[in-house]
């Protein structure tokens, strides 16, 4: 399959002719690294990503119950975020988007937007906090999108088991539940590739009815 | 959870009016915080009432354009006359090819306001916007990440 002709519409037709051929566009592919406040979501990304994180400011309407911003967020519908992001070059026609997003709140329709052609999602869990991402781990549930729990082991530190992480949120039989450092990039890079195995899985499965 | 006094100088914005004109520094409380403390100070040089830029419109972004989607410039394009904002996006664009995210980051421009700019600038033949044609991912390209991903130490 010719998967990179196929893959790209030029959507606006102005050429003058004889102009340089303009370079050709990489296909872009995402993973979403959701999670709470301080979980190590823009550690994550920075150890992966090829760039220091880069930060975007996103309007997000909602109705949500800050914990970032407490007694700012709880009363407004529309709040801005700040979303870090990181990119890996896998070659000159492919990259990945890596995007750590506030996961504690129910920004709704930012994650629609975000989700949308996601192949999947890392969430981070911090075991001092677990609850922090039961919002992203809902999430992702409904809106069928393959993830993957990735505890972050601050310093090797785990206050619980793989197996009483797993019990706690209840997650389905084939979540994969991994534990991962943060702040190493081989310890980042396997997490992401049991993101991205789970993803190839529904990928399979889509593509054979 | 306190509402702000109805007598107060500063009430809460209308919901419903101007919705992305509330995201200003002062943010919808009007500056009035329960506590008493200063409101966080924003670092972003574009915090103040950035759908200006787009002339008020908030809701013109392409859903086809993503934060990932890939932007280059027409090579030829006519000149046009553009704004500060639009041609910065214009001359990044120039180098390589860039994601809407990077653009907004590299800019420090909002998000939407990014996104919208952008589709003025594909509308006017400045930029080309390559938007996939297939949303769900398929194994070929995801094998691909996996093994670029392999690759890396």
């Amino acid at each position: 399959m010719d998967f990179d002709q196929s893959a790209n519409r030029v959507v606006g037709t102005a050429r003058i002719p004889g102009a340089p051929a303009p370079k050709k566009a990489p296909v872009p592919v995402k993973i979403i690294v959701a999670g709470g406040f301080g979980v190590g979501k823009t550690t994550t990304v920075g150890a992966i990503s090829e760039i220091s994180p880069l930060t975007t400011e996103a309007e997000m309407t909602s109705e949500s119950v800050g914990i970032d911003d407490p007694g700012q967020a709880t009363m407004k519908t529309g709040t801005t975020v700040a979303m870090d992001f990181g990119v890996l070059t896998i070659d000159q026609t492919l990259k990945l988007y890596i995007f750590g997003t506030p996961g504690q709140t129910r920004f709704a329709f930012m994650w629609d937007d975000l989700v949308k052609g996601a192949l999947g999602a890392l969430v981070v869990v911090d075991t001092n906090r677990i609850d922090d991402c039961y919002p992203a781990v809902d999430y992702f549930e409904r809106a069928g999108l393959p993830f993957v729990v990735g505890i972050n082991t601050f310093n090797g530190q785990m206050n619980y088991s793989v197996d009483e992480v797993r019990w706690a949120l209840a997650v389905r039989e084939d979540v994969p539940v991994v534990s991962f450092d943060a702040r190493f990039r081989a310890s980042v890079r396997d997490a992401l590739l049991v993101v991205l195995d789970q993803a190839l899985d529904k990928a399979i499965r889509m593509k054979t009815p | 959870m306190t509402y702000p006094d109805p007598d107060d100088a500063a009430p809460q914005a209308t919901p419903g009016v101007r919705p992305f004109l509330q995201s200003g520094p002062q943010h919808s409380t009007g500056g009035y915080t329960p506590t008493g403390e200063h409101p966080p100070v924003e670092t972003s040089t574009n915090a103040l009432r950035p759908f200006v830029i787009t002339s008020g419109r908030t809701d013109g972004g392409d859903p086809d354009i993503g934060m990932e989607t890939q932007v280059t410039v027409v090579p030829g394009a006519p000149p046009s006359r553009l704004s500060p904002e639009t041609r910065a996006i214009v001359s990044l664009c120039e180098e390589s090819p860039i994601s809407v995210a990077e653009i907004s980051a590299r800019l420090r421009l909002h998000l939407g306001v990014t996104r919208i700019l952008v589709g003025d600038l594909r509308a006017t033949g400045q930029l080309d916007v390559h938007v996939l044609d297939n949303d769900t991912p398929d194994p070929e390209t995801i094998m691909r990440v996996i093994r670029g991903l392999r690759s890396i130490s």
